[in-house]
Order: C-alpha cells, then sequence, then structure tokens
C-alpha cells in the first residue's frame, strides 16, 4: 500500500478517488471505503432500480405505441418543436447542475445558489411545457383513457415528469440546507446525489426523446 | 396480457428474491452443525448471481397459454428448466458440506433437511411444468398450487423457521426450547405432505384453482386428506406458539451466557448476546472465509483469548424513528391515491417529506459511544468466553 505521490486526478464529484487519506483500494484492504464513496454507491443502487422501472414503462409504451383504437396517433399529437424546447431547457439545467456541483466543490456559496437557481427555473420551465403538452391533450379530449397508445404515453412521460417535480422540490431542500448549514460533509454528500439524480433524469429524457417524440412522428 | 406480463416481469425476480435468503440461512445453519466449513463456498456464490441473472429472463413461463407462440414459449421453457442448474448446484453442495460432517441435529438442521427433500420435490414439478405443453394440461390445476407451495413453503418458510431457531439466541440472548421445536417441525413436516401431496392428484384429476364449489365425488378423499393436513400444520403452528412462551419462561435455564450457543464459525457468534450497538470492538481482521473459526481455534490451542485490544471510542447512527413515520405517511399516499381521496395524498406526501427534511435537519446524526463503555462491554464478553475455555479444558 504504498501512498500517492502522482498528481490527484479531477475528481469535480468528490468521488473520493483521489483522496490521499482515503486508502481503500478494493479487496477490503485499507479498511471501509469514504462515506462519500457509500454514499454514492447506495444512490447509484437506488438509480439503477428506477432505471429498470422505467424500462417496464419504456416497454410497455413500444407494445402499445400503435394500439390507438381509433384515435390519434404519434404524428397527430406531437409537437416536436415544443419538445425540443423542453429538451433543450432541460440539458441546460443539467449543465447548470453541473456548474452547481464545481460550485459546492470549491465551497462558494454565491455560485452554488445561482447555479442551483438556473437549474430550478430551467426545470420548472421543462414542467410547464411538459404541463401545457399535457393539458392541451386532454382539452382535445385526447385524455390518457383515450387509448391503449395515450395511456402509456402519460403514464411514461408522467413517470418522467413526477421525478422532475420531485428532483426540484429535493433541489429548493438542498438550497435551503447549504443556506442553514454551510457545505458540511453530509450536505456535501446529499448535493451530489442530487446532481446525480438529476443527471440520470436528463439520460432518461434523451430516450424517451427518442423512442416517443423522435421516432413518433418519423414518416 | 400487457399487465400480466408487467406483474410477472416483476413478481418472478421476486420470488427468487423470496428465496435466496433462505438459500444463505441453510448455508449457515448446515455448515455450523455438520462443523465444517461450507462445500463449494465460490460455486454457491456463482450460483447465487446466475440465479439472480436468470431470475429475470423466465417470467412468461406463469402464462404459456397466453398464445405467445411456440418460439417465445420454447425460449422461456428453456429458460426456466436452466434455472434449475444453480439450484441443483447449491442443493448438492449442501449434501457435500453434510456428508463427512459431525452432524447435530437441532431444530435448525431438522428445518433444513427437511427444506432439502421437500423442495427438491417442487423443484422437479417446476422443471416438468417449464415444459410448455405440459403446461397446457396444468395450467391453472392444482398440480399448480402444489408446485408453488411445495417451493416456497419448504423452501421460503422452513428457511425462516431455521433462520429464527438458529439466530434467536443471538438476538435476544437466550434459545428457544428444542422440544417445542422438533415438534413443531414435525407436525409441519408431516402437515405439508398430507396437504399437499393430494393436491399433485387432485391437479391430474383435473380440478382447476380458485373453485367456489365443486362436484366431483372423486376429488372428495384427496380434498378431505388436505384438509387433514392443514390441521397437522395447525398443530405445528401451535406449538411454535408454546415454543416461543415457554421459551420465555424458562430463559434463565436457556440463557445463552457465551454468545456462542451453536459453536458457530461466522463472525456473528464472537460476539455477545444480544450484540452491543457497535456489535465489534474492534474491526476483526478478516482473511478467510471462517474467521471466527480461525479466531477460536486459535484460543483453543493455546488456551487463552487474543490479547486485550486498545479500545477506542465508536461512533453509531443515532437512532431515529424515521423510516418508521415517512413509511407511515407513505402508505397513506398510496391507499389515497388507490381511492382518489386527494387531501390525504397531500398529507401523506407534505408528511413524508416534513420528515425526510425533519431528520436531514439534525446536527447530530452519530453519537460516541465512549472508550470506557466499548471496554466495560467487551471485557464482559470476554470473562464469559474465558470461563468457557476453562471448562472446555477441565473437560478435555
Amino acid at each position: 500500500m504504498s501512498t500517492v505521490d502522482t498528481p490527484l486526478p479531477f475528481d469535480p464529484y468528490q468521488v473520493g478517488r483521489a483522496r490521499v487519506d482515503n486508502p481503500a483500494r478494493g479487496h477490503g484492504a485499507g479498511g471501509p471505503a469514504a462515506k462519500r464513496v457509500i454514499v454514492a454507491y447506495g444512490f447509484w443502487v437506488f438509480l439503477l432500480s428506477d432505471i429498470i422501472m422505467f424500462s417496464a414503462f419504456f416497454a410497455t409504451y413500444a407494445v402499445l405505441a400503435g394500439a390507438t383504437n381509433g384515435g390519434p396517433g404519434a404524428r397527430e399529437v406531437f409537437d416536436v418543436r415544443n419538445v425540443g424546447v423542453e429538451t433543450v431547457f432541460l440539458l441546460l439545467s443539467s449543465f447548470s447542475c453541473g456548474m452547481a456541483s464545481l460550485a459546492a466543490g470549491a465551497r462558494n456559496k454565491p455560485a452554488f445558489y445561482a447555479s442551483m437557481a438556473v437549474t430550478f427555473l430551467f426545470g420548472a420551465a421543462f414542467l410547464t411545457l411538459e404541463m401545457r403538452e399535457f393539458v392541451g391533450l386532454i382539452q382535445a379530449s385526447n385524455g390518457p383513457s383515450r387509448s391503449a397508445f395515450l395511456s402509456s404515453f402519460f403514464a411514461l412521460v408522467g413517470c418522467h415528469g413526477a421525478h422532475v417535480t420531485a428532483g426540484l422540490v429535493w433541489l429548493l431542500v438542498m438550497i435551503a440546507q447549504v443556506f442553514a448549514k454551510g457545505f458540511r460533509p453530509e450536505i456535501l454528500r446529499r448535493t451530489l446525489c442530487f446532481s446525480l439524480f438529476w443527471h440520470t433524469l436528463d439520460i432518461i429524457w434523451v430516450a424517451l426523446f427518442t423512442v416517443v417524440y423522435l421516432l413518433g412522428v418519423l414518416p | 396480457m400487457m399487465f400480466m406480463n408487467l406483474i410477472w416481469a416483476w413478481g418472478h425476480p421476486e420470488v427468487y428474491i423470496l428465496i435466496l435468503p433462505a438459500f444463505g440461512v441453510f448455508s449457515e445453519v448446515i455448515s455450523t452443525f455438520s462443523s465444517k466449513p461450507l462445500f463449494g463456498y465460490r460455486s454457491m456464490v456463482m450460483a447465487t448471481m446466475g440465479i439472480c441473472v436468470l431470475a429475470f429472463m423466465v417470467w412468461l413461463h406463469h402464462f404459456f397459454t397466453m398464445g405467445a407462440g411456440g418460439d417465445v414459449n420454447a425460449f422461456f421453457g428453456v429458460m426456466t428448466m436452466i434455472i434449475a442448474v444453480p439450484t441443483g448446484v447449491k442443493v448438492y453442495n449442501w449434501l457435500f458440506t453434510l456428508y463427512g460432517g459431525r452432524i447435530r441435529y437441532t431444530t435448525p438442521v431438522l428445518w433444513s433437511i427437511g427444506f432439502m427433500v421437500t423442495f427438491v420435490i417442487g423443484g422437479m414439478t417446476g422443471v416438468l411444468m417449464a415444459v410448455p405443453p405440459a403446461d397446457f394440461v396444468l395450467h391453472n390445476s392444482l398440480f399448480l398450487v402444489a408446485h408453488f407451495h411445495n417451493v416456497i413453503i419448504a423452501g421460503v418458510l422452513f428457511g425462516v423457521f431455521a433462520g429464527y431457531t438458529y439466530w434467536f439466541p443471538k438476538a435476544f440472548g437466550f434459545r428457544l426450547h428444542e422440544g417445542w421445536g422438533k415438534a413443531a417441525f414435525w407436525c409441519w413436516l408431516v402437515g405439508f405432505y398430507v396437504a399437499f401431496m393430494p393436491l399433485y392428484v387432485l391437479g391430474f384429476l383435473g380440478m382447476t384453482r380458485r373453485m367456489q364449489h365443486y362436484d366431483v365425488a372423486q376429488w372428495r378423499p384427496w380434498l378431505l386428506a388436505a384438509a387433514a393436513g392443514a390441521v397437522i400444520v395447525l398443530a405445528g403452528i401451535a406449538c411454535q406458539v408454546a415454543q416461543l412462551v415457554v421459551s420465555i419462561g424458562q430463559r434463565q435455564r436457556l440463557l445463552d451466557l457465551t454468545g456462542d450457543p451453536w459453536d458457530g464459525r461466522s463472525l456473528e457468534w464472537a460476539t455477545a448476546s444480544p450484540p452491543p450497538a457497535f456489535n465489534f470492538a474492534i474491526m476483526p481482521d478478516v482473511s478467510g472465509e471462517e474467521p471466527y473459526w480461525t479466531i477460536k481455534r486459535a484460543a483453543l490451542a493455546h488456551h487463552e483469548l487474543l490479547p486485550e485490544p486498545r479500545y477506542e471510542a465508536i461512533e453509531v447512527p443515532r437512532n431515529t424513528p424515521t423510516g418508521f413515520v415517512s413509511a407511515f405517511f407513505a402508505t397513506l399516499l398510496g391507499f389515497a391515491m388507490i381511492w382518489h381521496i386527494w387531501w390525504m395524498a397531500l398529507v401523506g406526501v407534505a408528511g413524508a417529506l416534513a420528515t425526510f427534511v425533519a431528520f436531514a435537519w439534525r446536527d447530530r446524526s452519530e453519537v460516541l459511544i465512549p472508550a470506557a463503555e466499548v471496554a466495560a462491554l467487551d471485557r464482559a464478553n470476554r470473562s464469559a468466553r474465558t470461563v468457557a475455555l476453562s471448562q472446555v479444558r477441565a473437560f478435555r
């Protein structure tokens, strides 16, 4: 077990790989891993289980996408321009979320608040556009009970939207925590988990945008 | 059928989630009471991981009759037969662990051997139904009902009972009464066979499941036999209740003074019974599969324990009711969503969130157990073991 004397690798998410005082190198040598590593590992297990759940919704959608029951199909109900703007908002919010992680790493409170606020605004804008799409569909009597296609559409996209809503609440709690308690180790760990969550929602959205919207309007 | 696919794509991995911990219990129990290390530890781990992966690829065998076609049915049929292979590996490993061992027939061992015999029967009827043409005949019949009770009762339930008896002294500081435990086992085992073997016959006689009434005279004797079996199982349950009551009454006689009542091999038996909040006074140094057995052998050979370690304060998480309280609100939310009671759903969300945020707001999430307290608790454990060691010497 030699000490690390090479330059430390870049470690913006503070997962602990770069720390010299964390001698854990696998196979149990050096004792238990750092708390950050344990927390992030547990959160990854949660995220993977969440992804498995989404895969079930994706599979359901794939099976039912053509089951329109005489009602409108994907090409009639999707407004790709609107969804494109939504996608840009969500991707930008992921970028600012990354900036917030860097700010937390640098213990820079103003930058952290600003990046988190930007993340919130983009997330909220995404959600507003999604709600507008949902309300428009329901008002045109194309709600979830219209056809199996629309049921699976609302279930899949709504499930993602519910995750984003929960993420926004979590984001506000994290701002409040940093404001009230500062960058304490456990709060940094929670910020790390939050950013993992937010980026995962982004990845799921990319898959969703491709499978539901782009493939849906393909001529 | 979409819903059937979804629920079983989840539900079939779930039955393996039920059985895998029970397999772990049997591995511990069989190894301890055979006084031997577990045979084929690595193949045991590989088999577990193999089952984990395969468990996600067999769900369609719940509805071969759906009409997905010969190719789909063949794939899931073959996968279902293949998943019996790692399970078979485990059964052989348990047999080889028993082979040549000095077996002590305590209650947990009886549950384990009862499991092995009965579970293999359930496994074989399972492989039989994995053949799609056979399943077309047996689908939703009492043969199926007999099969899954055969694996879940003899597998999961027997495993839970074995684990309950095995770790009871570790959790509560005294053993369970052996006589009542054995009576419970025999009632359960005999009752199980009398109750469920007739169901296989009834399945062949064409009886389907979930019938409100029947008018086939030929079924009656078999159903009466099954009912008699259920009464014998009930006697087994009564014995288990009696076992707990009697054990609490006689707890002074059944006290586990050393923390190692079964001559155990794994590390939990190095702690006192019940164990202190910090479990281990110093982190044990694990370099093999049976660290506690190694420590114990060394102590017996040198007629003394390892030298007393230097005690340090130990940080443990503070107790918190958060999990319980937020689970209460989450359940409220689920109930409200099913019945469209929107105000209650809001209460559920707000309550769960508030509980969680209050938890996150704590300034101290850990408490430090002072070195003196760690030392006092560990010295008590060590002195109990020193007494036991001197008794072993006197006996020899």
